[in-house]
């Protein structure tokens, strides 16, 4: 890489740095100093030295190494009696590329700025704190982006980080809140997209930089929790209270019991694992309870509508496979999905009918017998786009047909699968937008849950 | 090493000299063996420095670790032969990660944009398997091996508690010339490193990590396939952690005898992870692109 401009620095009679471009700074500070403190690169402290003594104009090549290049440029050193001017010009560094891992883009790293990695789940892998950074929360690792970070919307509503992650690009401007241990911050989250050998999207990498925007004592009240599909929740105080009272206790009891199960702090007796992996679960389910319920209060409230976004239900149905697939092949269940160019385009909200088709997909690996096979057909009639997802499990006899959609109604199940809201939602969610949800299925013989959207000319 | 103080016509020798010439010696003695490059020299001392730093830090964060290190800098580390082998395996593992990574980047066709597709992307969240929280407890291992500027550093939790241990005794004792006459501050110093020593020997870095991934991977049979899905994958980390766990070496060293493996010793290295030739094939096409490695039995290390 070569610089045309020149970089400038001035050093003091004592031999201080006491101003630099960003580039010589960038080397004082690799070299463990920065501004107002000793040259810490021998080679042009040497020849600022040899300058001052000789009190005459020097021009010199001038080698310094970095942690991932060479740099070579000429450096002249202009001495004057309060010390001397450097300007440095035809900078080169090699190697040519500059590296993508693990360093980040220098130009964008501050010393008040928080650097942070995650995985494609958004789980945090990395975070750290500048030299004169806020202090980072202490509980990060593994917690979600979105937990660490209370994500606020941009101007148009939109939140950056997940558009990057639906388009596996980098992304910046994503305004944020977070908790330190000192005092609540408000960012600007910025990340680039990583990828492995295999094109496989790993996760991003990026800064977290604070802003002076005033942030409240309190937290602000949480719409959003847009990370895991929570759904913007309606009322205020419903949804105070849900975030406040369960969401954050229920988290911290399921990762500590799975970090108990898990035994990642050292061997314990098994059956006290296997306790706390029933402790893990539990609080899984109670936390899908939570999310069913602060979806059903936003669905029920007057006037709620769906978007009407161009989706195609063949793509969709593709999609909701990819997300589930792993947990019907631990199953050994097999899922005969619409092919690739088995397109069947309708109107609706993109993530609604998502939502949806997950949980019927779900519903069909929970329900079905191992080794067995779920069909999933899209379909026109007349103008009517529609995704059915057929199972070969026990199936509904009509009287539980007649009731299983109804609020709470698991049809006798007592497990700890569901909620017994999923399907409600769903109905009501079908409805809003102009469809419906219905089921067909006999006893021994299966069940087919059909979802029927406005069907959309291509 | 030999000193060169008391060479005939030279009176006093310079540390520059005295560093020349010990150089010059070492060089004589081995002149086909291959020499450290500028980026290698570079990238150990960053690490070192860093960790300097850090157990400074640990230690005392009244330390001006600056300070400390311009001396150390000036003067000669202190037993640099204890954490030389660290050093250096955790520079030339990340010259191969980021030659690597510079090779992958981002894949030309980006996944097209869904229609309709909302940015509040419905995500699923699914608890994580045992294996999973593993995986991630040790990229969560691994990342703690970089400094804020994302350069290669190597975590206090992953040294071996004889250098961990040596090293505090230094620092405190560069520390104590400087505060000797404050008596209260002194004493104070002591019971730090008895403190930094104990919260040393209760951490978990990558090495416990990389032992329990291994075994959750070996009790639900993926081990093999994981090895070599990282192999196809360039997750050099997960590759090293697996086969430094299948063969009780700790990270470091593994690094070490994997970085200056040759071609034909790599099967037999990886015997335990039963990696075949074909698996092995992005791995030696990989360590071939990386310049300036000490392979064993070659001299200029190409």
């Amino acid at each position: 890489m070569r610089s045309e401009h020149i970089i400038h620095g001035r050093i003091d009679r004592a031999g201080l740095l006491i101003s630099a471009d960003a580039p010589l700074l960038r080397l004082q500070q690799r070299a463990g100093a920065g501004l107002g403190k000793p040259l810490a690169l021998p080679h042009l402290a040497r020849l600022v030295a040899l300058a001052q003594r000789l009190q005459t104009d020097l021009s010199r090549p001038l080698h310094a190494a970095d942690d991932h290049s060479d740099v070579h440029a000429l450096v002249r050193i202009i001495p004057d009696s309060d010390g001397a001017n450097v300007e440095i010009s035809d900078w080169r560094t090699r190697p040519v590329a500059q590296p993508l891992m693990p360093a980040l883009a220098a130009t964008s790293v501050t010393p008040q700025s928080w650097t942070w990695e995650c995985d494609q789940q958004l789980r945090m892998v990395a975070l750290r704190a500048g030299a004169e950074a806020p202090p980072i929360p202490e509980e990060w690792e593994g917690q979600s982006l979105s937990e660490l970070f209370e994500l606020q919307p941009d101007e148009d509503g939109r939140f950056p980080v997940l558009r990057a992650l639906a388009r596996q690009i980098g992304f910046d401007g994503q305004r944020v809140r977070a908790d330190g241990p000192a005092a609540r911050v408000s960012m600007v989250v910025s990340g680039e997209a990583l990828f492995d050998a295999t094109a496989r999207f790993t996760g991003f990498r990026g800064v977290a930089e604070p802003t002076d925007e005033p942030v409240e004592a309190h937290p602000p009240q949480v719409l959003v929790d847009p990370a895991f599909g929570s759904l913007p929740l309606s009322d205020p105080i419903f949804g105070r209270r849900i975030d406040g009272a369960l969401r954050g206790p229920l988290s911290r009891i399921i990762a500590t019991a799975e970090t108990i199960s898990g035994q990642f702090d050292g061997p314990i007796r098994a059956d006290y694992a296997r306790y706390a992996g029933d402790i893990a679960h539990a609080g899984r389910h109670l936390l899908g309870l939570v999310d069913d319920l602060a979806d059903l209060q936003n669905i029920e409230r007057p006037g709620f509508k769906a978007a009407q976004d161009e989706i195609d239900l063949g793509d969709l149905a593709r999609r909701a496979v990819g997300l589930l697939g792993m947990k019907a092949e631990e199953k050994g269940i097999r899922i005969d999905a619409p092919r690739t160019d088995d397109q069947m385009p309708a109107t609706g909200e993109f993530r609604r009918v998502l939502q949806v088709l997950l949980n019927l997909l779900g519903n069909a690996i929970r329900y079905s017998p191992e080794n067995s096979m779920i069909w999933i057909r899209v379909d026109r009639e007349g103008d009517r786009a529609m995704v059915t997802v057929a199972d070969q499990g026990q199936g509904i006899d009509p009287e539980q047909q007649a009731v299983v959609f109804e609020k709470f109604e698991r049809l006798g199940r007592t497990d700890s699968g569901g909620s017994g809201l999923g399907l409600y939602i769903a109905r009501r969610l079908a409805r809003a937008m102009d469809g419906d949800l219905t089921v067909d299925s006999a006893p021994g013989q299966g069940a087919r849950f059909t979802l029927s959207l406005p069907a959309r000319a291509i | 090493m030999a000193e060169f103080s008391s060479l005939p016509g030279i009176d006093l020798p310079s540390p520059t000299l005295s560093a020349r010439l010990r150089e010059l010696a070492d060089y004589l003695a081995a002149p086909a063996a291959g020499r450290l490059t500028e980026e290698q020299r570079a990238l150990s001392l960053g690490i070192a420095g860093r960790l300097i730093t850090d157990v400074a830090a640990r230690l005392d964060s009244a330390i001006d670790t600056g300070a400390l290190w311009r001396d150390w800098l000036a003067d000669g580390l202190p037993g640099p032969e204890r954490f030389a082998a660290a050093c250096f395996a955790r520079a030339e593992e990340h010259r191969w990660r980021e030659q690597s990574a510079q090779q992958n980047g981002p894949p030309e066709m980006l996944p097209r944009e869904p229609a309709g597709a909302s940015d509040e992307e419905l995500t699923v969240r699914e608890p994580l398997s045992a294996a999973d929280q593993a995986y991630l407890t040790l990229q969560i291992a691994d990342r703690r091996r970089f400094d804020a500027l994302g350069h290669p550093a190597l975590g206090i939790a992953d040294l071996d508690p004889m250098i961990f241990r040596a090293l505090l005794h230094d620092i405190a004792a560069w520390r104590l010339g400087q505060i000797s006459q404050d008596h209260r501050r002194a004493a104070a110093l002591g019971e730090a490193v008895r403190a930094a020593l104990d919260r040393h020997a209760d951490e978990r870095g990558i090495d416990a990590a990389a032992k329990a991934y291994h075994d959750m991977l070996a009790e639900c049979g993926a081990l093999f396939d994981t090895a070599a899905t990282a192999i196809a994958r360039h997750d050099w980390p997960v590759l090293i952690a697996l086969a430094a766990a299948a063969l009780h070496r700790s990270y470091g060293d593994m690094t070490l005898a994997l970085l200056t493996a040759d071609t034909a010793a790599l099967p037999s290295l990886f015997a335990p992870l039963r990696l075949d030739r074909i698996a092995l094939a992005p791995l030696e096409a990989s360590l071939a692109m990386l310049s300036a490695r000490a392979v064993a039995g070659q001299g200029d290390g190409k």
